[in-house]
Formats: structure tokens, sequence, C-alpha cells
């Protein structure tokens, strides 16, 4: 059985259960909602959802947009120039490591309850990984090849832009993927925590009312998000870097 | 022997690094010639500064003491035009074909993409792997990955060929053979190779000239004419000439190996 088989095996069988489980009435519906209860909260409350989700798709879509570049940005300028990735490096990772939820209420003081916060949050979240690996991606880049380009007649700007970025490029791609998730999950449980509008917003209102169904239509919500965005950057990562581990293979045989 | 014009003039160049403050002289007062469409070896133990003299001949390394002189000008910077250079690893792109990797030096210059094919077919196809172009990096041996770097060394139809090393991570076999092929390629292209490595029959086998370096400060300590016919076959590395240059290199090499 291939590993794609066994996968899709198991997350049927842990949905066969869930459904068994909910069908012979083993299980308390407030602690875990049967799919008919997810399957009502969607016919009854699609247009609230469909608005939540649009609302945390727009926050999500330009903390992305700003992380992303402003992450990509300082770990290619930082990584350019030697001195500032000493500097920067160990700042992004000890940012890196601080729970960035507990700046949250200062957050909230400095930009109110609404979308900005989210957005603010979301960026913070997925800014320091995309940084931090950007950096690393670059200087772990072989100079050798930078002595070819330089040797072949490219300018300072052509060996950065077209040979070392370009080879870090999937590196700085990974960065993007655990970013972009940091991301998601930061805007989530930003509209969990205190908001008016948004998925984490109704899947934390309907926590407080006991609406099981309705929470877990959140949360498969939320997932779905994931799971595209994850899709997208994987398969993104697939086609610029299939030469990646190809050449880590050539490289340790050599 | 008839005179020929001088390509490539080194005058009393040296190399000092400096390290926590103690001076490391990785190259001292080297001086020599190389003459057009000459094939000049540089033979040395490990460290003894030969990649680094060509480094500086290619203008990647600063030179701290002297001149180097191409086509009669100072050099102060790379010359992708007179110098071409194939490295010990071929450091090809890996998202690049080979037809691509071979143009990738006409690409920075913004040269017309239907001139820059046939000019990377033409070339493919001198270093035996036209049929290879569409190829990437990883899906070719190492042997043809250094065909194809050869192949970009010489895109710009530069006058002069500088090769570190080029086929010291193959194996012997293949080694063998892609000096018989650079021969090829050079006769039919009549370049000026500077060629470093560490095998003296590799060496003797290519050269016109081999310079015999030694270490600590590295210096050329003897320049040997071979005087062998070309075309060269391999039955003359068993000869008794070969074998006198041979050991009189060791001589000279192993005097500090103790």
């Amino acid at each position: 059985m291939t590993p794609r088989a066994i996968r899709i095996l198991l997350i049927a069988g842990l949905f066969a259960v869930w459904l068994a489980a909910s069908a012979l009435g083993w299980t308390n519906p407030i602690i875990i909602a049967s799919p008919d209860a997810l399957v009502g909260a969607l016919l009854k409350d699609f247009p609230r959802f469909a608005e939540a989700l649009s609302v945390t798709l727009v926050e999500i879509g330009a903390s992305i947009a700003i992380g992303w570049a402003a992450g990509v940005v300082v770990g290619l300028v930082a990584g350019r120039f030697g001195a500032l990735a000493g500097l920067a490096a160990p700042i992004l990772t000890s940012a890196f490591a601080v729970p960035l939820i507990v700046l949250y209420p200062l957050l909230l003081a400095w930009v109110g309850i609404g979308w900005p916060s989210k957005i603010l949050f979301g960026v913070l979240s997925g800014f320091f990984p995309i940084a931090l690996n950007t950096l690393t991606s670059v200087q772990r880049v072989d100079p050798r090849f930078a002595v070819m380009a330089r040797a072949v007649g490219a300018t300072e700007m052509q060996i950065f832009v077209r040979v070392i970025a370009r080879l870090a490029l999937p590196g700085i791609i990974s960065g993007l993927r655990v970013g972009t998730a940091l991301t998601v999950i930061g805007v989530v449980v930003t509209e969990m925590l205190a908001s008016t509008a948004g998925l984490g917003y109704l899947i934390s209102y309907h926590t407080t009312l006991f609406d099981t169904g309705h929470v877990y239509l959140g949360i498969a919500l939320a997932l779905l998000v994931v799971l595209v965005l994850n899709y997208v950057l994987g398969t993104l990562e697939k086609r610029l870097g299939a030469w990646r581990v190809v050449q880590q293979e050539a490289g340790q045989a050599a | 022997m008839s005179t020929v014009s001088t390509v490539i003039e080194a005058r009393a160049i040296g190399r000092v690094f400096s390290h926590d403050g103690a001076e490391f002289r990785a190259v001292d007062d080297v001086s020599f010639t190389v003459g057009e469409g000459e094939f000049v070896a540089i033979v040395g133990p490990s460290g003894c500064g030969k990649s680094t003299l060509l480094m500086m001949i290619a203008g990647l390394e600063p030179v701290s003491a002297g001149v180097c002189l191409i086509d009669g000008e100072p050099l102060r910077a790379p010359q992708p035009r007179k110098v071409g250079m194939v490295f010990q690893d071929a450091t090809l792109l890996p998202w690049l074909t080979a037809a691509e990797n071979v143009e990738f030096p006409l690409s920075l210059t913004g040269e017309a993409r239907e001139a820059r094919r046939s000019r990377a077919a033409a070339l493919l196809k001198l270093v035996g792997l036209d049929a290879f172009s569409e190829y990437y990096p990883h899906q070719l041996s190492g042997g043809m990955k250094q065909r194809v770097a050869i192949a970009r060394g010489l895109v710009r139809d530069p006058r002069i060929l500088l090769m570190d090393e080029p086929f010291a991570a193959l194996d012997e076999q293949h080694r063998m053979k892609m000096g018989e092929e650079l021969l090829r390629i050079w006769t039919e292209t009549r370049k000026s190779v500077v060629f470093v490595t560490h095998s003296l029959n590799e060496a003797i086998y290519l050269s016109d000239v081999v310079l015999v370096m030694r270490t600590r400060p590295g210096r050329i300590v003897e320049r040997i004419a071979i005087e062998l016919p070309r075309p060269r076959r391999f039955e003359m590395l068993g000869g008794e000439y070969v074998g006198r240059v041979r050991n009189r290199i060791w001589e000279l090499i192993s005097m500090e190996v103790t």
C-alpha cells in the first residue's frame, strides 16, 4: 500500500468512527457534535459563516501580502550583507521564540478591536519565520556559485538576484509555508480572543452557547483555508525546487 | 619553437592573507608568461597556492604585489570576454538546462535569444553533448557536467581558458578520457590554457609547459618545457622521457613533503 493510500484510509477511518459514535449515541453532543449538527449549522447559518469566512480571508490575505513582502525583503537584505546578518539573525531567532500572543493586549490598546489588530498580529506571526528562513537560505548558498557568476561577468546585482536569491528560493518558500500557517493561526486566534467578526469570532461565540455543530463548522472552514494555502505553497515549492533534493544527494556523494 | 605573442604575463605577483595580525604569504613573487595557443599546467602540493594564483590571473582574487597583464593590459577585474574559467566543481545552475547554462554568461549582457541559442548549440556540439542540451545538471554525469562547464567557459570565445583542477572530482578513467577530450577541444579552438592540477601525469600529458610550485610561501620553482610530440598518446606516459620529467617534478615537490 502506498503512503498516500494509508493516509486516506486513516482519515476515512477516523471519519467513520466519528459517524458511528455519533449515530450510536456514544457521544455527548455538547462535547463532540454529530455530523448532522455540522450540516444543520451549515444549512441554517450559511450566510453568517460565508460572511465571517470572507472577513477572515481578507485579514489573512492582507497579513500574507504584508508579512511575505516584509519577511522576504528583510531576509534578503540581511542575508546579502554579512555584517547585517550577524546582527539580524540572533534578533530574529529570539523574536521567533517569543510567544507573540502575550503582546496581543498591547496591539489591541494601540489599534483597537477591529481588523487592523488581526492583520497586525497575523503579520507579526508570519514575519519572523519568513525573514529567518530567507536569511539562512541566502547564507547557505554555496559561495562557489557567486565566484563562478563573477567570473562569467555578472554584476553584483546580477549575482545576487539571478544566482544567490534563486538558489535560496526553495528554502525561502519553506519559510513562507511555516510563516503562512502561523499567520492563519494568528488571525483566527486573535479573532477568538477579542473581536466582532470573522471565523474565530463565530467559533468562540458558539462555544459559549454550546452550539457544538456551529463550532465544528467554523473549525472545518479554518482547516479548509489552511489546506488550500498549504497545497498551493507545496506545489510551488516542488516546482521551483525539484533539483534541490537531487543536488543534495549528489553533494553528499562527492 | 616559433615566437608567439604573449597573452598572459605575471610580473612578480604575490598574495598575502592576514589573519589575526599574522601574515600568510599564499603566493610570493611569481612571474611567468603564457603564449598565444600555449597549454600551461601548474602543479604543486595541496596548499601551495596554485588555485590562488589562478584566481589572481582570473581577476577574482586581488593581487597584493606585482601586476598581471592580460593581452598587455593590467588586470583589475574579471575579463569574461578575454578569459573563460572552469572550476573543479562544475557549478552549473541546477534550474537551467545544459544549453541554458552554456548561454548564462551571454544572458547577463542581454544578448539576443537566437544568437545565444545557436552559440550554445555550437559549443555543446564541440564538447560532444549536442544530444544532451535539454538535460538538467542532475541528469548528467560528473564528466558531462564538466563538459558543459567547459562549453560555458568558451561561450564568449575568450582567448584564454583557465582551469582549476577541472577533473579532480572524476575517477581515473573519466579523468584520462576528459584529458583527451580537452586536447581535442584545444586543438580545434587554439585557446591559451592554464591548467591547475595536482596530478603529474595529467600535467605532463596535456601541456607544453609545466610550472612547478612549492609551499610556504607558494612560488614557482621551475618551468619545464614538455618535449613530447603532438598528438599526445597514452603510451607516451610509459616512456623514458616522461619518467624522467615526472621524477624531476617529484623531486622538486617532495623536497618539502618530509
